[in-house]
């Protein structure tokens, strides 16, 4: 090594050596950040505000903090002012989790999740999900195993969920996507918190520190914002079978849990299903609980005679989980088997389903099952003749065979 | 190549009265044994220090013989011996002739073997008359190893290497008597290269020794040995060990050249040569490459590397060298391809986890929590809520410690050692941890690295300062500056080689043939041939067609 | 010093090349080819492979350098003319590339408050690598094939089940106008095909060495379109906001596992042959300029092109995206001028003593 190259070694060492132990460049590191793991989104009481919520994981401890800042204009606004507010950084990387409240849903809400998509910081893997009430209530909720309520929510929302139809899970990319598409539509689950039996001197670490004016569940909030965290022994469970249908932005419609799981039979990636059948035997109504194996669907678009015409075609194998009569051991020893008129049933019963389904598509104007986007790639020649109509023109047809195991 | 300081004139003296070429390649090549006098080995060295062969025989030819500064005096030469050497260790052994002659012999105690100088020196003498010249007292001496002196000054250097000279009233000579006697230490396994399956044996401190064990592995006529003497005052021999037809014979001239040129006072240890070998004696990373074992010596050599052998210093050189080298264990050679590509890979993984690690973590906190799984990140977050330190500075911190811990480890004695490690582990770190100072995942992370860099003992050195700048850059400019810094080195490394051979081969440039002993180990058939990049003139190492 | 081999040749191709192109350019392609953009990036492709082609034929008849051949032809005088005029165009070409990367940089390996600070030490290794001529690209080749060669399989297999492939159809959807502006604005990631040309005479020419270096080439081209599939894929009518989109295609399958985003250390190994190709565009132009003044020490090249580059991208810190317009939109015939016209002509260059005689 010559003498120009050692020299330009020891500069750079020095300039090196000044930049590691200054440390102070405007960095934001770990000891200044707090972990944001989910985000709340509620209409203000103030016309076109909006309440905004973080979750925020607290390290060591199971126990999580809210913050609340209320009135912002934007998310953006928000996340400023929690820094502001608390003196931490906001760090959303880990954010898995955004919550919609149930009238935030009632406006455009890409006028509040955009912010997802326009900073660099925050990632759109992160789950979306509409409140039946706030979403500031919904991140108070209590786990019943101490999770944090953004993780149980998580846990709800699962792709695990997913599979077992339960759920119709969508993350802020899947949202997007439907909503910048031709289509303008999307769906979102609907979670609800219901209480449970209240945990007698239980979940030490998550409740009782708190002190008792937290206790509400609710969060504090003291010139537009505040710090709570979540209180009650009693605790709550989530429920995310329903589903909130968007067009445009908007909440228009609202799968029930045997629509959300019939729309999950036939279009996600739920492959493993269990569901009610009634049927009538010997006069008596007889309930049984079929687990599904989904050995195929499709959802095709085609014309005939210039109708557009919309198949589902679905193929399980089903088998009888239980029943809600006293079976002999020969039925028990054949659960394996469904009867016929068992199967006909449960296709009947989807197809209802589906249907119902779909005319809540027709009538809220969401293309749940992305008929114009198929347009588009399948039958490119009709697109632009069939494009605004479609959804009210296509016949549906319900090609939906179960089977049993032999 | 250039040799600019290859002929002094009292080397070439020196050289003048030897050999021919042909005759130097034979005792080169001959057999040798750990106890061999060692006068001829240091008449080639003197020979071998200037340029090469053929111009000393030529110069040979023209040079006029001049004087021996030799008397026919028993008491001037010995007095001039005692004047060239007057320290109190040099020691002179007077004693008679049966016709009542004087004879005197002087040696260096210590390293001389007084038993056989009075066995086979003073006895036969004194039995019987004085001989007249020094041809006749070699003849009456029988001693398989004597000669006369050139001069004195040769026998005052044989003399400092414990071969005493004998002077005899009435002659004008010295007849040089090869009784040297070194105390040695005994052939072990070395401490820095032990093996659970393989050969124990390791180098010593005596070059001949060395040699002999090399000899010992490689009983070919191609085995050569080139001695040269380095080093004003200490007269330091260092030997050239490479298989003729194997090595690259561009690789062996500059290494004589290089050893050659060196003009130094005294060399206490081959790390000094290897010092003068290396291209890039700044770089921070090794040029040459250094084993103690004589099986992996040899295995270099097989391979078409050279060997330096350095008389004080059990450390062998070998050269060219390759960063991927260092990767290799001799064990990989005794164990199944598979366990010793499974060794490798994890020595490799290691080495990433020592160097990256550190780094990361801490550019993780800084820069890009992602980096971490949320529940880790929870975990880390929680344990660095309170501390004083950034977490920077407390990963350098900790890096500090682990490093003085380890120089105070080495430099201990051993007794020491247990306690030192129970003091630097136990309490230092679980109090440190107690305390608030450092947090025990950053512990965890420096130990682990730690410990994955001793996965490559050759590397250890380079790697800890390689941390240390990972770790600078990745406080400093972050995530981006490990890959930059990585980047950097990489270029530095592509761009190095090592007597023309890349220090990043077989990688960068890719050999695809060498590849077969790199991350993985190949089985013995694979291996049939010697590495490409050493350009050896005899490729074939095994013949498949034998396979049975 | 400038020696480099065939294989690293095919190896810049097929490990360094593909990379450059998935970063901004599928979000850019996306916005003006829509579902089309395999199309609009195979159209490049063609045209780029072409010329490459042709170089590789000259490398089969001349052993001469492009500076000889320009030599042979013009005089010394005119070749240093046309060298700085390349040697303007290599500074002038990875200009957006370095912001491109400064923004990917900036965002993907930072998450707080990114300075400008955090790209700059970029210069100090480019100048580094400048110094070092063709045989820093080279080996710096051998080594970046394997890691882009890991790196990407895996971000591929993390995004394949993300894909939904149909996201192409209708071919042609996007008309022949999207397609050809696509093709068009595309052309600043196209400069690859210009390399060879300056590599003449300081490779050997192998036997078949035209088929080795256009198999490469094909294998870049297969890896960059398969990964404007996955992409177009994954995000659809979203994708031209995925700028960075090296970085957004794998998270959605590792973001919810416990390991995390384990997918971002791929990312980051593939930012190192990132930081290798970003340098040959200005050791390129060093390269030139040593050719105009062979008795300059290197390194003053080399220090003058990367502070230049240095204070371009402290100029144009903040106007990406007026810079990709400019580039992509108003100033794509000087990269179809250099780097498919010049290469094209210089078939026509004497080739005088170097001709290489089978």
């Amino acid at each position: 090594m010559n003498k120009f190259w050692t020299r330009v070694l020891l500069i750079a060492a020095a300039a090196l050596f000044l930049l590691f132990f200054s440390n102070d460049f405007g960095l934001i590191n770990i000891q200044q950040t707090t972990i944001v793991t989910a985000i709340g989104i509620d209409r203000s009481q103030e016309e076109g505000k909006i309440d905004v919520s973080a979750q925020i994981a607290v390290p060591n401890e199971s126990k999580a903090s809210s913050v609340l800042v209320q009135g912002a204009e934007t998310v953006g606004e928000a996340i400023a002012e929690f820094n502001g507010k608390t003196g931490w950084y906001p760090t959303l990387v880990h954010c898995r989790l955004v919550l919609l409240g149930a009238e935030a849903v009632s406006e455009n809400v890409f006028a509040s999740l955009d912010y997802f998509l326009r900073s660099e910081f925050v990632e759109d893997s992160c789950l979306v999900a509409v409140c039946e009430t706030t979403a500031a209530e919904t991140l108070q909720a209590n786990s019943p195993v101490g999770d944090l309520p953004s993780s149980a929510i998580t846990k709800v929302l699962s792709s695990q969920a997913q599979k077992t139809g339960q759920v119709s899970v969508c993350n802020l990319r899947d949202f997007a996507k439907g909503y910048f598409s031709d289509s303008a539509s999307g769906y979102l689950p609907v979670i609800s918190v219901k209480k449970e039996a209240s945990k007698e001197g239980g979940n030490q670490s998550s409740g009782n520190s708190q002190g008792a004016d937290s206790a509400s569940g609710g969060s504090q909030s003291a010139d537009g914002s505040g710090a709570s965290a979540q209180s009650s022994n009693d605790s709550d469970v989530f429920d995310a079978s329903k589903t909130a249908l968007f067009f445009q932005g908007k909440r228009v419609a609202e799968l029930t849990a045997e629509e959300t799981l019939a729309f999950n039979l036939a279009d996600t990636k739920t492959d493993f299903a269990y569901g009610d059948i009634e049927v009538f035997e010997n006069g008596s109504k007889v309930t049984y609980n079929l687990k599904m194996k989904i050995g195929k669907k499709s959802m095709k678009l085609k014309f005939e005679d210039g109708v557009p015409v919309f198949t589902f075609r679905i193929r399980a194998k089903a088998q009888i989980s239980d029943a809600d009569k006293a079976s002999g051991i020969v039925e028990v020893a054949k659960t394996a088997l469904v009867p016929a008129h068992v199967l006909r049933a449960a296709e009947e019963m989807f197809r209802a389903q589906l249907q119902s389904a779909f005319e809540k598509t027709r009538e809220s104007g969401c293309d749940l099952f992305r008929l114009r986007q198929k347009l588009y790639r399948f039958c490119y020649p009709q697109y632009a003749s069939h494009r605004e109509t479609l959804l009210q023109d296509a016949r549906i047809f319900y090609d939906i065979r179960f089977d049993t195991l032999r | 190549m250039h040799c600019s300081r290859g002929g002094r004139p009292r080397l070439i003296a020196a050289g003048v009265f030897l050999f021919s070429a042909d005759i130097l390649q034979t005792i080169f090549a001959a057999p040798t044994n750990g106890a061999a006098f060692p006068i001829l080995a240091h008449e080639r060295q003197f020979f071998a220090q200037t340029c090469n062969v053929e111009k000393i025989n030529n110069s040979q030819k023209e040079t006029k013989p001049r004087s021996s500064g030799f008397s026919d005096r028993l008491a001037r030469n010995v007095q001039k011996v005692k004047e060239l050497l007057p320290a109190e260790d040099i020691l002179v052994y007077s004693f008679c002739a049966k016709d009542g002659t004087e004879c005197a012999a002087v040696y260096a105690d210590g390293i001389t073997d007084k038993e056989l100088l009075g066995q086979l020196t003073a006895k036969p003498l004194s039995l019987a008359p004085a001989p007249k010249s020094a041809e006749e007292a070699e003849k009456l001496l029988l001693f398989p190893e004597s000669r006369q002196a050139e001069d004195m000054q040769e026998a005052v250097s044989e003399i400092l290497s414990g071969n005493p000279a004998l002077f005899i009233d009435g002659i004008a000579a010295a007849i040089v008597l090869g009784t040297k006697k070194v105390a040695l230490r005994a052939v072990t396994e070395p401490q820095t290269a032990i093996t659970v399956k393989g050969p124990r044996e390791g180098f010593i401190e005596d070059v001949k020794t060395n040699m002999g064990l090399v000899r010992r592995r490689l009983k070919t006529p191609d085995l050569r040995f080139e001695s040269i003497v380095v080093g004003r005052r200490s007269k330091t021999v260092v030997c050239i060990a490479y298989l003729h037809g194997i090595a690259d014979e561009k690789v062996i001239e500059e290494i004589r050249c290089r050893i050659r040129a060196i003009d130094i006072d005294g060399v206490p240890d081959s790390s000094y040569i290897g010092q003068f070998l290396a291209k890039k004696p700044y770089s921070l990373f090794k040029q040459v490459g250094t084993t103690e074992k004589p099986d992996i010596l040899c295995a270099k050599m097989l391979e078409g590397r050279v060997g330096i052998l350095c008389d004080g210093s059990p450390i062998a050189l070998t050269l060219p060298y390759m960063l991927s080298e260092d990767f290799q264990s001799s064990q990989d050679y005794f164990v199944s391809p598979y366990r010793a590509s499974v060794s490798r890979a994890l020595r490799w993984i290691a080495v990433a986890a020592a160097l990256f690690l550190p780094a990361f973590y801490v550019a993780a906190q800084l820069f890009k929590l992602q980096l971490l799984p949320f529940g880790l990140l929870l975990t880390v977050s929680g344990g660095i809520r309170d501390l004083p330190l950034s977490p920077s500075l407390e990963m350098f911190l900790l890096l500090l410690i682990l490093e003085i811990l380890i120089e105070a480890s080495v430099r201990m004695p051993k007794y020491v050692a247990l306690a030192l490690s129970v003091i630097g582990a136990l309490v230092l770190g679980d109090t440190a941890v107690k305390a608030g100072l450092v947090s025990s995942s950053a512990i965890i992370i420096v130990a682990l690295s730690g410990i994955s860099a001793y996965t490559v003992p050759d590397l250890t050195g380079t790697l800890s300062v390689v941390r240390i700048a990972y770790l600078l850059v990745a406080g400093s400019i972050g995530t981006y500056g490990i890959i930059l810094l990585t980047a950097l080195i990489l270029y530095y490394l592509v761009t190095s080689d090592s007597y023309g051979t890349p220090l990043l081969a077989p990688f960068s440039p890719l050999i695809r043939r060498d590849l077969r002993d790199s991350v993985f180990k190949a089985d013995i058939y694979a291996l049939s041939e010697r590495p490409a990049v050493f350009r050896p003139r005899n490729k074939r190492r095994l013949k498949v067609e034998n396979r049975t | 010093m400038d020696k480099i081999k065939l294989r690293q040749i095919c190896f810049l191709f097929a490990g360094m090349m593909p990379l450059t192109k998935m970063i901004v350019y599928p979000a850019m392609l996306a916005y003006q080819a829509k579902n089309d953009l395999l199309l609009a990036a195979f159209g490049n492709f063609l045209l780029e492979g072409a010329v490459i082609a042709l170089v590789m034929f000259l490398a089969s008849r001349t052993d001469c350098t492009f500076f000889d051949l320009l030599q042979n032809t013009f005089g010394k005088i005119g070749a240093k003319i046309i060298y700085g005029l390349f040697a303007a165009f290599f500074l002038f070409s990875a200009i957006l590339p370095v912001l491109e990367q400064k923004a990917f940089v900036l965002q993907v390996f930072y998450e707080n408050v990114p300075s400008f600070l955090s790209f700059a030490p970029f210069f100090a290794v480019s100048f580094f690598a400048s110094v070092k001529g063709f045989k820093s690209i080279g080996r710096a080749a051998d080594l970046a094939l394997p890691v882009t060669a890991i790196s990407l399989a895996v971000i591929l297999l993390l995004s394949l089940p993300q894909a939904e492939f149909s996201a192409l159809l209708p071919v042609g959807g996007a008309g022949a106008k999207g397609i050809f502006s696509g093709s068009l604005y595309g052309l600043n990631w196209y400069t690859d095909c210009l390399y060879p040309l300056f590599f003449l005479g300081h490779f050997k020419y192998e036997k078949h060495g035209a088929a080795k270096v256009m198999l490469a080439y094909a294998a870049g081209t297969a890896v960059v379109l398969l990964f404007l599939t996955v992409f177009y894929g994954i995000f659809s009518d979203i994708a031209l906001r995925q700028i960075n989109t090296i970085a957004q295609i794998s998270k959605y399958t590792t973001a919810y596992t416990t390991l995390g985003r384990i997918d971002l250390f791929f990312i980051f190994a593939a930012a190192l042959p990132l930081v290798f190709y970003l340098c040959v565009p200005i050791q390129m132009c060093v390269h030139c300029i040593r050719k105009i003044a062979p008795a300059c020490n290197p390194v003053f090249p080399a220090a003058a092109v990367n502070g230049a580059m240095l204070l371009a991208a402290i100029f144009l810190n903040y106007s990406f995206f007026e810079v990709q317009t400019l580039f992509t939109q108003k100033l794509w015939w000087v990269f179809a001028l250099f780097c498919y016209a010049v290469p094209i002509l210089s078939l026509l260059l004497k080739r005088g003593k170097g001709e290489r005689h089978e």
